[in-house]
C-alpha cells in the first residue's frame, strides 16, 4: 500500500513554547490510523496543521506523492482532508443540510441557493449512515451523538479522501460508538484513509490498523496494532523520569476533613463515597473525562450532582449550592478551589501580581472594607515560591506558564486554607516548575493542609500522592495507595470497572 | 386554540427570530387607532403611514445585514445626513447620485476595515465615524439648505394610482434585500458567521471554508448604501441638505431590527421581522402624535422600548 499523505518533520511553535518539534506521519488509504498521547503531546496540533487551521513552521506534507501547501481550512477541504474538530463545529443556527454544504453551496441558475439538491444529498449521506434526520431541521434541535454524526456525514458528502476524527467518542454512550465505528469501518473499506484520536484503549484495538504515539510534542514510534500490546502501548505513551522530581510523602495524617457520602454525581451513575484527612495529598485520576471534574466543580457548587451528602470538618454542607456563592461560601469554611484553566477561569492576566495573590486575601473581608496592601505577605509568598518576575507589580500576563501557575497557587497558599481542591496543578508547566509546585502542595499539607487533585498526568498523581481514587463513568471504582499505584494499575482499575459493568 | 396561536407567534428552533409577536403589536396599535381616529384607516393615511416609514424600513435592513453577522452599525444617521448634504452640493444628478453611493460604501469600507483588520469594537469603530461623517457633513452644511437635484424630489413625491411612488422604491429596495438575504450564499454566510460568533465559535464558519473577514467587511458596506439609499429618500422629500436629519436614526434602526425578532447578538433575525419592526416604530410614532404626546417623551419611550424587546428575547429561550 502506498501512503496518502506524508507529513514529514513538522515543527511549530505557539509563542515561545515548541507544540511539535520534527513529527513525521504517513497515512495509508483504507487504513485507520490511531494518534495517541497524552494531552498537550501535540496531537490536536498536528491535525490543525492537516486541516489547514494552523500553519506548519517547518517540514512539509505531501499528498500521493505531490506537495501540498495547507494555508486556510479552505484548502484542506479542497485537497480533500475533511475534520470532526473536538470542539463543536456546527452552526446551531443552520440546518442539517445548510451545515453539510457550508462553503460550498449549490446554487441555481439565478444565483439562489439550490435547497433542493442540498436537501436531496443531505438526506443521501446521512442514509449511508443510517439516519432518518430531516435535512432541513435546525442542527441546535440535534443531541451531541447526531451532531456528532452529521460532522461524519459531511466529511462523507464532501468526498474526502483523508478523514480526521478527533475524539468523536468523547460524548458518545456505547450503542452509538458501535454505530460511529462501524460506519468507520465502512469509510476504510471504501478506501478511506482515517486518522483516529482517542484515549480509550478499547477502541484503539478494536478499530485501528496503525497506532502513532507522540509525547510532549515529539514522536515516540509508529507501530501495527496486531503487533503490540496495551502494556507496549502504555508504556510508549508513558516512560517518563518523573520520579525524582516528587517530595517525599508524609508518614502520618490527621483528623478529617472531608466526608463525601453517596453521592450521585448524575441521575444514572452509581453512588461513590470518599474521606479525606488532613496532612493527605488524594488523587482523583481515570481516563479523561469520566467525571472527575465534575465530582470536583459538585463540592464547589458549579456542577449540580443528583444526590448525596458532603460534610466539610464535620459539617453538612447544604446541598445543592448555588453555583455563584459556592465558592465564596467554601473560602468561609477555609477551602479553596484551584482551577483547571489559570488564564480562563483563575488568573487575571492584566493584573500585576500583587493584586492576583492579595485578591485571596481580599475576598474573605467585608465587601466594602479598605483594601490592606498585604505588601509583606506579596512578598513573602512571591519569596517562599520562588516566582520569577521583575517585581510584585509586573502583570501575570507577561510570566511564564509555571510562574502563571504559582502565582495562582500563591493566591490560594497566601489565604490561610486548610482544604484545597486542585484541578491540573501543573499543566503546560515545564519540568523545574512542576516540581517546585509539588514541593508546594506537600509543605501545605505538612502544615496540617489537605489536597484534593485531579490531573491527567496519572505519573504525576502517582508521585505526588498518598492516596489514590480511580474514576470511571461518573463514580469512584477503585481506592489504592499511591505507594503501590502504577500506570497500568489505574488503567485497569478504569477499564475493569467498565467491563464489568458491560458484562 | 389560544395555545396553538401563542406557539405560531413565539416560534421557536427557527432562525427567523420571534417576529410573530411585534406583527400582533402592529395589527392592536392598528385596531386602537381604528377605533380612536376617523382619519386612520383611509387608503391615504395607510399608504403615506408608509411612504413616512420608508427611510426607517431601508436603513433598518442594512442595520439587520450587520446586526446578523453579529456586528453593530452606529454610523447609519450620520450616514443619512451626509448624503443629503452631498445631494444639495448643487452639482448635476449624474455626478451626484453616484458619489453617494461610492461614498457610502468607502464608509463602511473604513468601518469593516477597522473591525476586521485592526479588532476595534463594533460599537467603537461605528461610533467613530459617526463622529467623523458628522463633522465632516457639518463642514459641507453647518445648517439646512441647498437643494437636491430635480430628480431626486420627483422620484419620491408623487403617486401613481394613489399609491406614493416611495411605496414603489421601497418594495424594490426590499426585494434586493431578500433575494441577498435568502437568495444568495452570502445571505447564508451571514447567518453561519453570526451563529458562529453567537455561540462562542468564532472560527466555525471559517473551518468550513467560509471567510468571514471579506464578508463581515461587506456587510457593513452594504449596511451603509442602504443607509445612503435612505437618505436619498430623504433629500427628496425635505428637498434640502439637512446635517441633522439623520439624527438617532441609529438607535431607532437597532430598535426597529431588535423589535422585528432579530437577535443583537447575531446569527437569528428575518427581513419581514425587521419590516414589521420599522412599521411599528412608525405605527407608534403616528399614534403619539394622534394622542398629543410630545416629541421628547416619544424617543424616551422608543429607549424604553429597546430595553424592554432585548431584555425579553433572552437567546437562551430560543434555544440556540
Amino acid at each position: 500500500m502506498t501512503n496518502l499523505i506524508e507529513m514529514s518533520h513538522i515543527s511549530k511553535a505557539f509563542g515561545g513554547s515548541k507544540a511539535l518539534h520534527s513529527v513525521s506521519l504517513d497515512l495509508k488509504a483504507g487504513s485507520v490510523h490511531a494518534l495517541m498521547g497524552e494531552n498537550g503531546a501535540g496531537k490536536s496540533t498536528l491535525m490543525k496543521i492537516l486541516a489547514g487551521v494552523h500553519q506548519r513552521d517547518s517540514g512539509e506534507i505531501f499528498m500521493n506523492g505531490e506537495k501540498l501547501d495547507l494555508k486556510s481550512p479552505r484548502d484542506a477541504l479542497e485537497a480533500g482532508i475533511s475534520t470532526v474538530f473536538q470542539e463543536h463545529s456546527l452552526l446551531p443556527n443552520l440546518s442539517i443540510a445548510e451545515n453539510m454544504f457550508l462553503g460550498r453551496e449549490p446554487t441555481t441558475r439565478f444565483g439562489s441557493i439550490d435547497y433542493r439538491a442540498m436537501s436531496s444529498q443531505t438526506a443521501k449521506a446521512l442514509g449511508e449512515l443510517g439516519l432518518t434526520l430531516d435535512p432541513s431541521q435546525l442542527v441546535s434541535n440535534l443531541t451531541i451523538a447526531e451532531r456528532q454524526f452529521v460532522e461524519i456525514a459531511h466529511c462523507i458528502q464532501a468526498d474526502a479522501s483523508v478523514l480526521i476524527l478527533d475524539e468523536p467518542t468523547a460524548a458518545l454512550n456505547a450503542a452509538d460508538v458501535d454505530v460511529l465505528n462501524r460506519n468507520i469501518r465502512r469509510l476504510r473499506d471504501k478506501g478511506k484513509a482515517v486518522v483516529y484520536i482517542s484515549h480509550r484503549m478499547e477502541e484503539i484495538f478494536a478499530l485501528c490498523d496503525t497506532v502513532t504515539v507522540l509525547k510532549d510534542g515529539a514522536l515516540v514510534g509508529t507501530r501495527m496494532v496486531s503487533e503490540i500490546t496495551i502494556d507496549e502501548l502504555i508504556a510508549m505513551m508513558v516512560g517518563r523520569e518523573l520520579q525524582d522530581l516528587f517530595p517525599e510523602r508524609m508518614g502520618e495524617k490527621g483528623d478529617e476533613i472531608l466526608r463525601v457520602e453517596s453521592l450521585k454525581i448524575t441521575e444514572t451513575s452509581q453512588p461513590l463515597s470518599l474521606t479525606l484527612h488532613k496532612g493527605e495529598i488524594v488523587a482523583l485520576a481515570g481516563l479523561e473525562g469520566q467525571g472527575q471534574q465534575r465530582f470536583l466543580r459538585s463540592l464547589i457548587g458549579r456542577y449540580h450532582p443528583f444526590a448525596g451528602t458532603i460534610s466539610i470538618n464535620g459539617k453538612a454542607l447544604r446541598m445543592p449550592l448555588s453555583a455563584s456563592a459556592g465558592v465564596r461560601h467554601l473560602q468561609k469554611l477555609k477551602v479553596g478551589f484551584v482551577p483547571e484553566d489559570r488564564k480562563e477561569e483563575g488568573l487575571f492576566l492584566a493584573l500585576p501580581i500583587a493584586h492576583n495573590i492579595a485578591i485571596g486575601l481580599h475576598s474573605r473581608r467585608p465587601e466594602l472594607a479598605p483594601a490592606r496592601p498585604y505588601r509583606n505577605v506579596i512578598a513573602r509568598m512571591m519569596e517562599v515560591m520562588n516566582i520569577k518576575a521583575a517585581g510584585p507589580s509586573a502583570p501575570v500576563g507577561s510570566l511564564s506558564g509555571g510562574n502563571q501557575q504559582k502565582v495562582l497557587l500563591g493566591r490560594y497558599l497566601a489565604a490561610d486554607l486548610d482544604l484545597l481542591l486542585v484541578e491540573e496543578p501543573t499543566r503546560g508547566v515545564d519540568i523545574g516548575a512542576k516540581s517546585e509546585i509539588y514541593h508546594l502542595l506537600r509543605d501545605f499539607t505538612r502544615k496540617g493542609g489537605a489536597v484534593l487533585v485531579l490531573s491527567r498526568e496519572t505519573i504525576e498523581l502517582i508521585g505526588l500522592c498518598d492516596r489514590i481514587y480511580v474514576v470511571h463513568d461518573d463514580t469512584i471504582v477503585a481506592e489504592m495507595p499511591a505507594a503501590q499505584a502504577t500506570e497500568h494499575k489505574i488503567l485497569d482499575a478504569a477499564l475493569m470497572g467498565t467491563a464489568a459493568r458491560q458484562h | 386554540m389560544y395555545r396553538s396561536l401563542f406557539n405560531i407567534l413565539s416560534r421557536r428552533h427557527t432562525r427567523q427570530g420571534l417576529w410573530g409577536l411585534p406583527l400582533l403589536v402592529a395589527l392592536v396599535i392598528s385596531l386602537w387607532l381604528t377605533v380612536q381616529t376617523t382619519e386612520f384607516a383611509t387608503a391615504e393615511n395607510l399608504f403615506n403611514l408608509v411612504a413616512q416609514a420608508m427611510p426607517l424600513i431601508i436603513a433598518a435592513i442594512g442595520q439587520l445585514v450587520v446586526v446578523l453577522i453579529g456586528g453593530l452599525d452606529l454610523s447609519v444617521g450620520s450616514v443619512i445626513s451626509f448624503t443629503t448634504a452631498v445631494l444639495a452640493l448643487d452639482q448635476p444628478a449624474i455626478l451626484l447620485i453616484p458619489a453617494v453611493f461610492v461614498l457610502a460604501a468607502f464608509i463602511g469600507l473604513i468601518n469593516g476595515l477597522a473591525i476586521t483588520r485592526f479588532n476595534v469594537h463594533p460599537i467603537i469603530a461605528t461610533l467613530s465615524t459617526q463622529y467623523i461623517v458628522l463633522g465632516i457633513t457639518r463642514i459641507l452644511r453647518p445648517v439646512s439648505g441647498g437643494t437636491v437635484p430635480e430628480i431626486v424630489i420627483g422620484a419620491v413625491s408623487g403617486s401613481f394610482l394613489g399609491i406614493p411612488y416611495p411605496v414603489f422604491w421601497g418594495i424594490v429596495v426590499i426585494l434586493a434585500a431578500w433575494k441577498l438575504l435568502y437568495g444568495s450564499r452570502y445571505g447564508l454566510h451571514l447567518f453561519a458567521i453570526g451563529g458562529g460568533i453567537a455561540s462562542g465559535a468564532e472560527s466555525a464558519a471559517r473551518n468550513f471554508g467560509v471567510s468571514d473577514r471579506r464578508n463581515i467587511i461587506l456587510a457593513y458596506v452594504i449596511c451603509s448604501c442602504f443607509a445612503a439609499v435612505a437618505g436619498v429618500f430623504l433629500a427628496g422629500r425635505i428637498v434640502s441638505g439637512d446635517p441633522n436629519v439623520g439624527l438617532l436614526f441609529e438607535l431607532d434602526t437597532v430598535t426597529a431590527v431588535a423589535l422585528g425578532g432579530t437577535q443583537l447578538s447575531g446569527g437569528i433575525g428575518s427581513l419581514h421581522g425587521t419590516v414589521i419592526g420599522a412599521l411599528v416604530m412608525a405605527l407608534l410614532a403616528n399614534g403619539m402624535n394622534l394622542a398629543n404626546v410630545s416629541p421628547f417623551v416619544q424617543t424616551a419611550i422608543k429607549g424604553g422600548i429597546l430595553l424592554a424587546v432585548v431584555g425579553l428575547q433572552s437567546r437562551k429561550k430560543m434555544g440556540l
